[in-house]
């Protein structure tokens, strides 16, 4: 018992106190496992453990994968669980970074428990477990945000920060998008490698399908795969995806184009059109935004304008995916269309002020009337006089 | 004001007077009047342009659309998608993809409803079957009437 | 044929020959109060404008749920003057409470209910609570989020009764809930029974006036006995009718002006399945009730408070209604009548103070 808790003890300082070392002594293994996916499928300790519970020793670290995979490659085993389940974890495992490693006895890299837990296992779609959208960033990070421990594999630390930093952060994190990318989306769960120059494309063409067709089609594609660059990250990085600006289109700072470009080179023109088709875009919907919003604060209705308008920023953002085709004329055709339908809805807006100074001069104009007529019938009201007279009956 | 002119006339008592102070009278009256009727006859008068309804609208001519084809179909003022299938039934869906709002479009090659912009897939019954998209689309109702397509809305 | 012929001719065939001289004979009473004599045609005039509006409103308007709002946004927006007369609709509503509640307190405050005018003030405050009635109906039928939500609170309210409190609801609602078919509901009776019990009330209301002709406040008539000089008076054709007519156009203007500076607004189509928005409010002559019931606490010696609230309102209706009979004709009843609805009206401007305060804003859209 001692010599467990001491080895476990040995193996959470090596391993940082992961949610599933942390358990020190036999109680508190127990008292995770209460809520242990396995536990609610009806297993017990003695499903992993052998022997008798005082006798239970931590599993060599080399042994863990292979003994959740004698279960869990085995499809006529788990489907008496669930019938939908994947049993590929254990074979994707062995082709990881991670697995490919353990195999070759080099015990400090990943294996089932660090991500999963031991005794608190819970099924990724449970919010609280450890490798939930939410939570898995925060699990690859123990390892592979600490530059020490990477510098063992003469590799560098990944900063979580690069990531919060990116769009797909700000998708989960901000916006609740439990769809968007981390970690495992990329790289792969179980069988986690970073995917090479040639496949990265692939990875991100996964969601951003359009994007990954026009680059395909469009003359970059060859010269990338001549000078061996990798087509996505290029311009945009790999783990810190900002968002993108119009402003990446140019020749100057910040513009992507321009660690290869300049106005004098092949292709000047094509950025040029594509960065004023933008900036022109942009400046044409924020007018028609401001002219629609002064005519609704003065209490117009401009749901034709606002019907444009959307219209205009549905195109703007297809515009901004067609930058992707690297020439003018598909662009132009997506941004033309945006321009106008920005310009109509300007339009819709100035009408509708312009209405409104119709209504006001025919406001006084019948006010006019109204104030004549009441000061005639004034005039005519003092001319009858009729108070007195009679008394009233 | 345009009657001040004629104060010192009106308040002058003579019979002739009177007379051309109930003319005026009426000629105000008869101003106030008009700008009465004419915004009610303006009002009267139907608009040109269509009513905007958006409980139904007319997508066009059936045996327009091809088989195993979509149409993108203005719904209001925002899109919808109406599709034939290859069995030859049509269907028609909200075209807003419930991902970020991007405009979905058919792939006769998939068979169903995709959206470009993070390759969301929805069947179609229009349920969400892969990629992103949180929810299915809304799906409208088709009747198809001497040829005529009609959208509308489920009640 | 001559003139004279014509009328002739006119007169066998609608004899009112001697309604006209009757009118021609009247005469008004002109003394410090009679500025207060107005505010019943005023309200006349408002109802005529509801009337002609609310019908123009018909042609475009359709009610239910699904295109009500759409129908009413297109009213607004493609209909060539649609915002006007959809706006002059809404503010004359709004003009028209106020002056019929100054019309109410001017006859109790100059006691112009007295014999043998009583059945004149019960179709008066009967046609004050059908008003706020046009006004409830009709507040829910653009179908915007505001009204949806204050036509739930609303109708729920009633709820509270005992024993007929869900029927009633049920009632009022066409089903358990806002739906559409409250929408349909509230519409028919917003522009066909109201309108139908309206006009007849309105009928009686103005054949008494002009029958019993206008009312001398006690003082007044005190003072002629007391100085031996009669009352003065005015002719009511023309003198009367052309100041009434003068009034009538200053109500025009001012709805001409509050329609082209403030149009209506339409706010967002309401969802029966979207939470309650912030700041739900009933029309500005609700408030104080609404207020009320923000203050009365959840039970009260193991009474329901709401329905405390919605007893008190009933009574005071009802005690509005039957006041002629209940208040003696002696000076010393109306000196406490006049305490006790001066005591009524400071509590109605002090919780619509306060409840314009609490939301930090206006009535006004």
């Amino acid at each position: 018992m001692t010599m467990m808790v001491g080895l476990l003890a040995a193996m959470a300082i090596v391993l940082r106190a992961s949610s599933g070392s942390a358990q020190t002594t036999e109680t508190a293994a127990q008292q995770a496992f209460k809520e242990d996916v396995h536990a609610t499928a009806g297993l017990t300790c003695a499903a992993c453990h052998q022997g008798a519970p005082a006798t239970y020793a931590a599993l060599p670290r080399t042994a863990i994968a292979p003994l959740c995979g004698k279960c869990h490659s085995d499809p006529a085993y788990m489907k008496g669980f669930d019938p939908q389940v994947r049993v590929d974890q254990y074979t994707q495992y062995l082709t990881s970074a991670h697995g490919k490693r353990m195999s070759g006895g080099e015990t400090r890299v990943a294996t089932c428990s660090d991500c999963h837990g031991a005794h608190g296992i819970r099924r990724v779609r449970d919010a609280r477990s450890s490798v939930a959208p939410l939570n898995v960033v925060q699990t690859c990070a123990k390892c592979h945000d600490d530059p020490v421990r990477m510098a063992a594999f003469g590799s560098r630390a990944t900063p979580v920060k690069d990531w919060s930093a990116s769009v797909h952060a700000a998708a989960l994190l901000k916006r609740g998008d439990t769809s968007a990318p981390t970690c495992s989306t990329c790289h792969g769960s179980h069988g986690a490698t970073p995917p090479g120059v040639t496949q990265v494309a692939n990875v991100c063409a996964q969601c951003h399908v359009r994007e990954a067709e026009l680059f395909r089609a469009s003359p970059k594609k060859a010269i990338f795969d001549q000078i061996d660059q990798p087509e996505c990250l290029a311009c945009h990085g790999n783990h810190r995806v900002e968002h993108p600006t119009d402003a990446w289109v140019g020749f100057k700072e910040p513009a992507v184009c321009a660690m290869c470009h300049d106005e004098r080179m092949k292709g000047a023109s094509t950025i040029t059109a594509t960065q004023k088709g933008l900036a022109d875009m942009t400046a044409k919907i924020g007018a028609a935004e401001v002219v629609l919003t002064r005519a609704e604060r003065a209490g117009m209705l401009v749901d034709d304008g606002r019907a444009a308008l959307r219209d205009a920023r549905e195109h703007e953002i297809h515009s901004r995916v067609l930058v992707h085709a690297f020439a003018t004329k598909p662009f132009a055709d997506m941004a033309d269309p945006g321009v106008r339908a920005a310009q109509e809805s300007q339009t819709v807006g100035e009408r509708a002020l312009h209405e409104l100074q119709v209504r006001r001069r025919g406001l006084f104009a019948a006010t006019v009337v109204i104030v004549g007529f009441l000061v005639t019938l004034w005039f005519k009201i003092r001319r009858l006089g009729g108070a007195g007279g009679e008394p009233h009956a | 004001m345009a009657s001040d002119v004629f104060v010192a006339r009106l308040n002058s008592g003579a019979p002739g007077r009177r007379g051309f102070l109930n003319w005026l009278l009426g000629a105000w009256a008869a101003g106030v009047a008009g700008s009465i009727l004419y915004p009610v006859i303006r009002y009267l008068i139907p608009p040109e342009i269509p009513e905007a309804s958006t409980q139904s609208v007319n997508a066009g001519k059936a045996s327009a659309l091809a088989l195993n084809s979509g149409r993108i179909v203005p719904f209001g003022s925002v899109p919808a998608i109406l599709v034939r299938t290859a069995a030859g039934d049509y269907r028609a869906f909200s075209a807003t993809c419930t991902h970020l709002a991007c405009t979905v479009q058919y792939r006769p090659d998939l068979e169903h409803i995709w959206c470009a912009c993070h390759n969301g897939h929805y069947d179609l019954t229009g349920r969400n079957i892969a990629g992103p998209p949180p929810r299915p689309l809304e799906a409208y109702q088709v009747n198809v009437a001497n040829d005529e397509l009609i959208v509308s809305k489920k009640p | 044929m001559t003139s004279y012929q014509l009328r002739a001719w006119l007169g066998e065939r609608v004899p009112v020959a001697d309604i006209v001289e009757a009118l021609r004979r009247k005469r008004v009473p002109e003394h410090r109060y009679s500025i207060w004599y107005y505010f019943g045609g005023m309200t006349l005039f408002f109802f005529i404008v509801q009337v002609f509006t609310g019908g123009l409103l018909l042609l475009y308007y359709r009610p239910s749920a699904g295109e009500a709002y759409e129908s009413v946004q297109f009213i607004m927006t493609r209909v060539p003057f649609g915002w006007l007369i959809r706006s002059i609709h809404a503010w004359s509503a709004n003009v028209m409470v106020a002056t019929a509640l100054a019309h109410l307190f001017s006859a109790l405050f100059l006691h112009a209910y007295r014999r043998p005018r009583e059945i004149t003030w019960v179709s008066g405050a009967f046609l004050l609570l059908l008003i706020l009635a046009f006004g409830f109906t009709g507040y829910l039928l653009p179908w915007n989020e505001l009204s949806f939500f204050a036509t739930r609170v609303g109708t729920d309210m009633a709820g509270t009764v005992p024993g007929v409190g869900h029927f009633i609801v049920r009632f009022m609602r066409g089903g358990r809930d806002v739906t559409g078919a409250t929408l349909t509901r509230l519409f028919g009776v917003h522009v066909a029974i109201l309108p139908a019990i309206a006009t007849a009330l309105l009928g009686l209301h103005l054949f008494l006036v002009q029958r019993h002709g206008m009312s001398v406040p006690p003082s007044v008539w005190e003072e002629s006995r007391r100085t031996g000089r009669a009352t003065a008076s005015i002719p009511f054709l023309p003198d009367f009718a052309l100041r009434d007519l003068f009034a009538w156009t200053v109500g025009l203007a001012l709805l001409a002006g509050l329609a082209a500076f403030y149009p209506w607004e339409l706010g967002v189509k309401a969802d029966p399945f979207a939470s309650a928005p912030a700041g739900i409010r009933p029309e500005w002559y609700f408030l104080w009730a609404f207020q009320t019931l923000k203050y009365v606490p959840a039970s009260v010696f193991g009474v329901n408070g709401e329905l405390l609230v919605v007893a008190a309102l009933g009574i005071g209706a009802a005690l509005m209604v039957v006041l002629p009979f209940v208040v003696p004709d002696r000076p010393h009843a109306r000196r406490v009548l006049v305490w006790f609805a001066a005591a009524v009206l400071a509590y109605m401007a002090l919780l619509t103070f306060l409840a314009l305060r609490a939301q930090g804003g206006g009535p006004t859209p």
